[in-house]
């Protein structure tokens, strides 16, 4: 087990913040190039005419859990170390509610408005703004909702130990169900397409 | 691919005056293949570094970074600005995010200025203004900054990285972001179609 | 069936990967081996606590009157007994907890408890983490008590041995002991509360200074 590497000592701090730099790079590429610096491309998921947010992300999604899961598996990597946000469970549903409002509106979430920033687009500087006043409002509000913020917390808790399934059918099910959602999405692009006489490039 | 241009030039017809966004740009990649690069750059952060990604952590940051700077001792008591202000050991801005999300404008930039996809303008449907346009990107921005601090990241933190690694509140987080986007979408239809 | 293949777009490869990797993963078992350790034993039989891998408590205590602070030093027994007595600049991390503990591999780490039994314990329990720095106290806090805390005088002792015996008196009263003069006085177990231990124990279970760093998003 020598990974992750930098909770092995490979490396120092200050390091970590050049590789964080090119990671995020590589993340930056991958955004742009699946066109997630473009607001319409993102609000036409909630539209149906073009599920590139849910094909994109899933297959990640799908690419990173299968990468991690097998080498934690042959011992490459140590999956205790890798971090694992606490569950705080109310707060994220109702979190998650807001977000994918705001999504809806804004036309971004915070990573790919920062591509589309880097490409020139007005309305997502104006989104930044947004974000940041967003940020700065919750922080003003935190005592007072600081209690809220912390209820409903279940540790550091994954799929697979809350239902008490293996790990390795939990990774099952979530790939089947991506297989499905995709699917169902290039079907429901091409009914999309065909009704209105378009055809989803 | 023509079709999306034919889309595109069509959509923008009707406005005059407004910023247009010119069509003549390389064509975006296969979304599966795109999600697999996008999938291998995640791993390598979680065997390299034992984390994901994130972005909105990187704003949360300078906001703090901000406010302590302007009204210490009011930043001081609020325990939302603490954790990401830090001690005084070290520079609360050389954090993990940061870089990241710096390195996420400049790979942006790279990719869009190799196909031709940087230009200066407004995204937005057919139907609606630029101004309305930019009052909405204010409000859906400040609603998702607002939201992701609450459920503790974004979709880059938690719908992308948890959701790799099976956490359960990730996943409860991406599934509600899916609902309250598909409710809001009928009410935001002019806005986009 | 390779016409088939060939014939696949694709997505349509891709959705075939990941059905394939899914259905292994759905018997490949546990991915949390890795909080088990894996032991050489050849190695581990060839390594096992040199003299190398010993501090001496003299050394030791030197390096506490020098303020040498490039180690972190563990009391590996309970919190009570920690809180009782213990070596100045000391942590407490009992040995159950050593292994969710944070201490980080490029550190120097010494570690004791009473004897040796559990300091060699946690010594293996490290080395098998693949820590690189790794030492015990040479007859741990025992020892301490005896060589540094109460030191006799060497009966028939040469000149070398009575000038060290001099030297071992100052050491004993820094750290609040006091030289045994006497052999008689075999009565142990005098008071040990240092004006020391008021700084050792502000640092129970804490790593010393190190600010966790936040990892979400």
């Amino acid at each position: 087990m020598n990974a992750p590497f930098f909770k092995f000592e490979y490396f120092n701090t200050d390091v970590s913040l050049i590789i964080a730099f090119a990671i995020g790079i590589a993340f930056g590429i991958a955004l742009e190039k699946g066109g997630f610096g473009r607001a319409t491309i993102l609000a036409s998921q909630f539209y149906f005419t073009n599920m590139r947010v849910l094909k994109v992300m899933f297959t990640a999604i799908v690419t990173a859990m299968l990468g991690l899961y097998f080498l934690s598996v042959i011992g490459f990597v140590d999956l205790s170390l890798v971090y694992l946000t606490q569950t705080n469970m109310l707060p994220m549903v109702v979190g998650g509610l807001v977000a994918g409002v705001g999504f809806v509106i804004g036309g971004y979430c915070p990573g790919t408005s920062m591509v589309a920033v880097a490409t020139g687009k007005i309305d997502a500087v104006v989104y930044v703004a947004g974000m940041i006043f967003g940020i700065f409002v919750f922080g003003e509000m935190f005592p007072s909702i600081e209690n809220f913020f912390n209820s409903g917390f279940m540790g550091t808790v994954t799929i697979p130990s809350y239902f008490n399934l293996s790990y390795g059918l939990v990774v099952f099910l979530v790939v089947l169900m991506a297989l499905g959602a995709f699917a169902a999405a290039e079907w429901g692009e091409k009914k999309m397409a065909a009704k209105s006489g378009k055809v989803k490039a | 691919m023509t079709s999306l241009t034919k889309i595109l030039t069509h959509a923008f017809d009707k406005d005059e005056g407004h910023v247009h966004i010119e069509i003549k740009e390389k064509p975006y990649s296969n979304p599966y293949l795109v999600g697999v690069g996008l999938g291998l750059v995640l791993l390598a952060a979680f065997v390299i570094m034992g984390r994901g990604l994130g972005a909105s952590g990187a704003l949360s940051t300078a906001v703090a970074v901000t406010v302590s700077n302007i009204a210490p001792e009011h930043a001081a008591q609020n325990n939302f600005y603490k954790q990401y202000v830090g001690d005084e050991n070290s520079n609360p801005l050389m954090d993990w995010l940061i870089f990241q999300t710096l390195g996420v404008l400049v790979g942006g930039f790279l990719s869009g200025t190799i196909a031709h996809r940087v230009k200066k303008g407004v995204e937005k449907g057919p139907q609606i203004s630029t101004k309305m346009r930019l009052v909405y990107a204010f409000i859906g921005g400040g609603l998702l900054g607002w939201g992701a601090k609450l459920a503790r990241g974004c979709m880059s933190g938690q719908a992308l990285s948890g959701g790799a690694v099976l956490n359960l509140g990730s996943w409860a987080f991406m599934m509600m972001v899916f609902v309250g986007g598909y409710a809001a979408a009928y009410f935001m239809r002019r806005q986009w179609i | 069936m390779k016409k088939f293949l060939s014939n696949l777009t694709t997505n349509q490869k891709l959705g075939g990967v990941a059905l394939v990797l899914g259905i292994i993963a759905l018997f490949a078992g546990n991915p949390y081996g890795g909080t088990s350790i894996k032991v050489n034993e050849k190695d581990l039989a060839l390594s096992t606590v040199g003299n190398s891998d010993k501090v001496s408590v003299t050394d030791l205590a030197d390096w506490i009157i020098k303020n040498k602070a490039d180690f972190e030093l563990i009391d590996l027994r309970s919190e009570e007994k920690f809180n009782e007595y213990t070596i100045p600049n000391a942590q407490c991390i009992p040995l159950a907890q050593l292994s969710s503990s944070e201490l980080l591999r490029n550190q120097k780490i010494i570690l004791f408890s009473d004897d040796d039994v559990a300091s060699s314990q946690a010594w293996f329990i490290l080395k098998s983490k693949k820590y690189k720095g790794v030492y015990i106290l040479n007859g741990g806090l025992n020892n301490w008590k005896e060589k540094v805390l109460f030191p006799k005088a060497p009966v028939n002792g040469s000149k070398d041995e009575l000038a060290q015996f001099e030297n071992m008196k100052e050491v004993a009263k820094y750290f609040g002991g006091s030289a045994q003069s006497d052999s008689s006085v075999t009565d142990s177990k005098p008071e040990i509360k240092l004006p020391t231990s008021n700084t050792s124990n502000t640092k129970t279970t804490a790593p010393t200074g190190k600010k966790k760093k936040r990892e979400g998003c």
